[in-house]
C-alpha cells in the first residue's frame, strides 16, 4: 500500500500554539473520561512532536512511544513518527533504530529512506563536530604539553 | 548570515526531497520553522474561542501576521536566537558523546531513551482494519483545527461583503453575520497559509501564482474565477474525504467500546457465578460444620442419658435435593459422573427466624394424597383424594393461584422442578403442566364448574381404566397434545402441555429428572418416558421380575411371597393398610410404592415388600433388596444409602455397596412418607406429629408444635424448608 507517511519536512513545521491547546485540550479531556482513542493521542503527540519546544518534542516521544505500546496494530506507523521525533530531538541513535526496524518491514518506503539518510547525514555531522573538538583539544593538549616541556628543559 | 546559511544548508536536504517544490516555498517553509517560537503564543482572542468549533479556531491569523513580516530579511535576527539552542544542542551532543554534558538532560529524556529500548524489542505485527484503512496521519489531518478551514474560507468567499479572514470574524461569519471588508491582504496571506498547510502535494504548485488575482477578484466582485472553482472542487472533495475519514474513525471507536462492554459483561457474569458457588460452599461448609460438632458433642457426652426432645428448636440441617450422585457403588458396570445440585437454595431473610412450626396452612377438600414444591418459598403442588384437580399455591403469599385442570380422578403423585409438574394419577394417565401456565386460566372459578359438569358427562361415557371414546387418542403409550375435555372452550389448557397415556392402572409413583421420567403403576409394570417427545421409551414388568429372579443378584432367590394377602403373581394387588394412628385404615392398591433414578440406575419399592434395583439400559433388575414384609410406600437413595419405608411399620436403611440392611427403625404405624439426607431422616409414619430421626445422633424427634390434628401422609422438605400434608387435608409448612 502506498505510504502515507509524512516526510521528515513536516515534523519541522509546528502547529500554532492554538491549535496545539485545541489538540491537548481533547486529550485530556478523553484521559479525564478514561477512554483516549488512538487519534486523539497521535494527534497530541504528532502536534507535540512538531513544536520547536523541546520539552513538547519530548512527551510527544514519549506519548509515542506508549501508543506504540499500546496498540499493537499501529506499530508499524508508529515506528516511523519515533523515529522522526527522536531524529528532531538529536537521539540519533533511536531514531536509527527505529528506522531501520521500520525498513527492515517495508524496505520500499520513501519517507523511510529519506529518513535514513537525513539521519546519517546528521550523525557523520556530529561526527566532525566532535573530531573538530577532539582535534581542537588534542591540539591545545599539545601545545601545553609543549610549552611545559620547553619550561622543564629551561 | 552564515548561521542561517547553515541552516539552510541542513534544510536543503529535506526540502529537496519534498515533491513538488518550488523555491518559494521552501522559504517559507524554513521561516515559518524558525519563527514558530516566537509564533508560538497565545492570541488573546483565540482564548475566546478555545472551545468552540475549529473551524473558528484558525491559527493562521498569527502564523500570517508573523510570516508577512518574517521574511527572510529577519531571518537572521531571529535565528540568532534560536540559534543558541541549536547550536548548543548540536555541539553539545558531540560532547556529550565524549562524556561531557553542557545541555540540561531531564529525566524525560532518559525516560524515553530507557522506553525506546524496550519498545524496540517489541513486535511489530501487520496492520489490520482500521490501521490500514486510516492511516494515522490521515486521520490526523482530518481531525486537526485546520482541517475546517477550507471550508471556511469557502463560506466566505460566498458572502458577497468580501469578509476579513479575523477570528472575530470568522466567528461571526459562522453565524452567518456579515462584516466588513478589510485587509485583503492579509487575506490573501491567510490564503497562502491555507494551502499550504491543508494537502501540501497538490496546493504547492499553485501557491502564489493566481491566488492574489483571485482572491482580489473575490473581494472586488462576485466573479469567481475557474481557478477558484477548481480550487473549491478540490478542497470540497478533500473534504468530504476527511469526512469520510471521521466517520470511519468513530465507528471504529464504537465497535471497540462495544467489544469492551460484551468482555467486561461476561466477566460479570463470570464472577457472579463464582460468587454463587462460594455462596453454595459456605452452605455446604455450615452442614458439615453441624455434623461435626454434633459429633463432637455425642463424643463428649457419653454419660449424658439420651432423652428424647419433643420439639425441635432449630435443628441446623441444610439438606437439598440431591440431583446427581457418583453412584459408582451402585452398579459396578455403570460408571458416572457426579453432578452437583445447581444453584444453591436461598432463603427469604426471615425463615432463619422462624420458630419451628407453622408457616401457613393450605386446605384442600380431602386428605392430600400427593405434594411437591418447586423451591422454598416458590410453588407447591398439592393433591388431595377427592379432588382431580391439583391446585398450586404461591408459597411466598400462602395464595392459590391455580388448579391443574385435566386429570378425570385423584391425583396420587406429584413432582415439580422449577416450573415443570408431572402429576400422576388413578386414571393411568401422567400429565405434564407447565407451572407459568397456570396463571393462564382466568377465572377458574367458573371454569371449575364447567368442568365438573363435563367430567359428568364423560365418565358416564368413560372407562374406567382410561379409554377415551371421544377424545383422539394415538393408541397406546402416545402423546396427545394439550389434552383436555374436547367440548371445553379453546382458551383453557393453558398448563397441562403433555399427556402421557400408557399405562392401564392408576399410576402411584412418578420421578423424573430433565427429559427422562420413570413411573410405576398398579399394572404392576414401570414405563420408562422420555419428555420432549412424550414417548413411552422401556416399559419395565415388575411381575415378570418377581417371577425371574435375576440369577446373578445375591439376595435376589427368593420370590416376592412374604406375607399374606399380598397375591402378587396374579390379579389385582390389594393390601390392607395397618391403621393408621387416629384408627382409620384402608385398602392399599399401589402396586409400585416409589420409585427413583439417577442416570441409568433405577430403584423400585413395590407391593411385594421388594426394593429393586434396575439397569434402565436393559430394562433387567439386578438387585432386589429384600426385608420388608410389606408394601414398600416411600423410598430414596443417594450415593451410599437408600431409605425405604413401608406399610409393616419399618424404615429400612440398605448399604448399597452390601446389599445388607445397615438399619431399621420401627415405628407404631405404616409408613407412609420419607425423606432423608446425611444427616437426618424426615418420616411421615401416620402419626399426628413428623417424625425426625437424627442419624448422627441416632435420635428421634417429632415436629407437633401447631401440627396436624390427623395423621400425616405426606412430606417434603428443601434445606430447612419442609412441606407436610396429611389426613386433615390441610398442608403445612415447617422450619427445619
Amino acid at each position: 500500500m502506498p505510504s502515507e507517511l509524512p516526510y521528515a519536512a513536516d515534523a519541522e513545521e509546528s502547529l500554532s500554539y492554538d491549535e496545539l491547546q485545541v489538540l491537548r485540550r481533547q486529550y485530556e479531556k478523553e484521559v479525564a473520561q478514561s477512554h483516549v482513542t488512538v487519534q486523539t493521542t497521535f494527534n497530541f503527540a504528532w502536534g507535540l512532536v512538531k513544536s520547536p519546544v523541546k520539552d513538547d518534542q519530548v512527551e510527544g516521544v514519549k506519548l509515542l512511544g506508549e501508543l506504540y505500546r499500546n496498540e499493537p496494530a499501529r506499530r508499524r506507523e508508529c515506528l516511523y513518527y519515533l523515529a522522526l521525533g527522536h531524529y528532531k530531538l538529536g537521539n540519533y541513535e533511536q531514531a536509527r533504530r527505529f528506522n531501520d526496524l521500520l525498513l527492515g518491514k517495508e524496505p520500499t518506503n520513501l519517507q523511510a529512506q529519506s529518513l535514513a539518510s537525513l539521519i546519517e547525514r546528521k550523525v557523520t555531522q556530529e561526527g566532525y563536530i566532535g573530531m573538530a573538538i577532539a582535534g581542537g583539544a588534542a591540539a591545545l593538549g599539545t601545545i601545553l604539553l609543549a610549552a611545559i616541556i620547553r619550561r622543564a628543559h629551561k | 548570515m552564515a548561521s542561517s546559511s547553515r541552516r539552510k544548508d541542513s534544510r536543503a536536504p529535506l526540502d529537496s526531497l519534498a515533491e513538488g517544490s518550488s523555491a518559494t516555498s521552501r522559504l517559507d517553509v524554513v521561516s515559518k520553522a524558525i519563527l514558530a517560537p516566537f509564533t508560538h503564543k497565545k492570541h488573546e482572542s483565540s482564548k475566546i474561542f478555545a472551545d468552540l468549533a475549529p473551524v473558528i479556531m484558525t491559527p493562521r491569523m498569527v502564523n500570517a501576521a508573523a510570516t508577512v513580516s518574517g521574511k527572510p530579511r529577519h531571518v537572521e535576527s531571529s535565528s540568532a536566537l534560536t540559534r543558541p539552542r541549536v547550536d548548543f544542542a548540536t555541539l553539545g551532543r558531540a560532547p556529550a558523546r565524549f562524556g561531557l554534558g553542557t545541555r540540561r538532560i531531564t529525566s524525560r529524556d532518559l525516560q524515553i531513551v530507557e522506553a525506546s529500548e524496550e519498545l524496540l524489542g517489541e513486535e511489530i505485527p501487520e496492520p489490520e482494519g482500521v490501521a490500514q484503512d486510516v492511516s494515522l496521519i490521515r486521520g490526523f489531518n482530518a481531525t486537526i483545527p485546520s482541517s475546517d478551514k477550507s471550508r471556511a474560507r469557502r463560506r466566505q468567499t460566498r458572502n458577497v461583503e468580501a469578509p476579513r479572514i479575523g477570528l472575530k470574524k470568522l466567528g461571526m461569519n459562522a453565524r452567518g453575520l456579515l462584516a466588513d471588508e478589510e485587509d485583503h491582504e492579509g487575506e490573501s496571506v491567510a490564503s497562502e497559509e491555507d494551502v499550504v498547510l491543508v494537502g501540501r502535494p497538490e496546493s504547492r504548485g499553485r501557491k502564489l501564482r493566481p491566488k492574489r488575482k483571485g482572491r482580489q477578484s473575490l473581494s472586488a466582485g462576485k466573479v469567481f474565477g475557474t481557478e477558484e472553482l477548481k480550487r473549491q472542487t478540490h478542497e470540497i472533495r478533500r473534504d468530504k474525504e476527511n469526512l469520510h475519514v471521521r466517520r470511519t474513525l468513530l465507528s471504529n471507536e464504537i465497535s471497540e467500546i462495544a467489544n469492551k462492554i460484551e468482555a467486561l459483561d461476561a466477566l460479570r457474569v463470570k464472577l457472579e457465578q463464582d460468587l454463587l458457588k462460594l455462596q453454595e460452599d459456605e452452605l455446604e461448609l455450615d452442614d458439615e460444620l453441624e455434623g461435626v460438632k454434633e459429633r463432637l458433642d455425642i463424643e463428649e457426652s457419653t454419660s449424658r442419658p439420651p432423652k428424647v426432645r419433643t420439639s425441635l428448636a432449630h435443628v441446623p440441617q441444610s439438606s437439598r435435593r440431591r440431583k446427581g450422585l457418583p453412584i459408582l457403588l451402585f452398579c459396578s458396570r455403570i460408571a458416572l459422573t457426579p453432578i452437583y445440585p445447581s444453584g444453591p437454595v436461598f432463603l427469604p431473610s426471615e425463615h432463619d427466624e422462624l420458630p419451628p412450626g407453622v408457616a401457613f396452612m393450605a386446605s384442600h377438600t380431602g386428605p392430600i394424597t400427593a405434594l411437591d414444591f418447586s423451591e422454598p418459598y416458590g410453588t407447591l403442588v398439592t393433591a388431595s383424594q377427592e379432588d382431580p384437580q391439583p391446585r398450586v399455591w404461591d408459597l411466598l403469599t400462602g395464595e392459590e393461584v391455580g388448579r391443574l385442570k385435566g386429570h378425570r380422578s385423584t391425583v396420587k403423585c406429584i413432582q415439580v422442578e422449577d416450573h415443570i409438574c408431572l402429576t400422576g394419577g388413578e386414571d393411568g394417565n401422567v400429565r405434564l403442566w407447565d407451572l407459568r401456565r397456570v396463571d393462564e386460566d382466568d377465572d377458574w372459578d367458573k371454569e371449575s364448574e364447567l368442568v365438573s359438569l363435563s367430567e359428568i358427562a364423560e365418565e358416564e361415557s368413560v372407562d374406567e381404566f382410561g379409554s377415551r371414546s371421544q377424545i383422539a387418542t394415538n393408541g397406546n403409550g402416545n402423546v396427545r397434545q394439550g389434552g383436555s375435555e374436547a367440548e371445553s372452550s379453546s382458551d383453557k389448557e393453558g398448563a397441562c402441555v403433555r399427556v402421557l397415556e400408557g399405562h392401564t392402572k392408576a399410576v402411584s409413583s412418578l420421578y423424573f429428572e430433565d427429559d427422562c421420567l420413570v413411573t410405576g403403576a398398579s399394572d404392576k409394570t414401570m414405563r420408562q418416558w422420555d419428555l420432549t417427545t412424550g414417548q413411552c421409551v422401556m416399559t419395565m414388568d415388575i411381575l415378570w421380575a418377581i417371577s425371574h429372579p435375576p440369577a446373578t443378584g445375591p439376595g435376589g432367590t427368593i420370590p416376592g411371597h412374604m406375607f399374606p394377602g399380598a397375591a402378587a403373581a396374579a390379579g389385582t394387588f390389594a393390601v390392607p393398610t395397618p391403621p393408621y394412628a387416629d384408627g382409620t385404615w384402608e385398602m392399599y392398591q399401589d402396586f409400585v410404592g416409589a420409585v427413583q433414578f439417577w442416570g441409568y440406575a433405577l430403584m423400585s419399592g413395590s407391593g411385594d415388600g421388594a426394593v429393586r434395583m434396575w439397569d434402565m439400559r436393559t430394562g433387567q433388575p439386578h438387585r432386589t433388596l429384600l426385608g420388608h414384609t410389606g408394601p414398600v410406600t416411600c423410598l430414596q437413595f443417594d450415593e451410599l444409602h437408600a431409605v425405604s419405608g413401608s406399610l409393616d411399620k419399618s424404615i429400612r436403611i440398605w448399604d448399597l455397596r452390601t446389599g445388607g440392611i445397615v438399619d431399621t427403625l420401627k415405628y407404631d404405624h405404616a409408613v407412609t412418607g420419607l425423606q432423608f439426607d446425611t444427616r437426618k431422616i424426615v418420616a411421615a409414619t401416620g402419626e399426628n406429629p413428623i417424625k425426625i430421626y437424627n442419624r448422627t445422633s441416632m435420635q428421634h424427634s417429632s415436629l407437633m408444635t401447631n401440627g396436624h390434628t390427623r395423621p400425616v401422609e405426606r412430606l417434603r422438605y428443601m434445606d430447612k424448608y419442609l412441606v407436610s400434608g396429611g389426613r386433615d387435608s390441610i398442608v403445612k409448612v415447617w422450619a427445619l
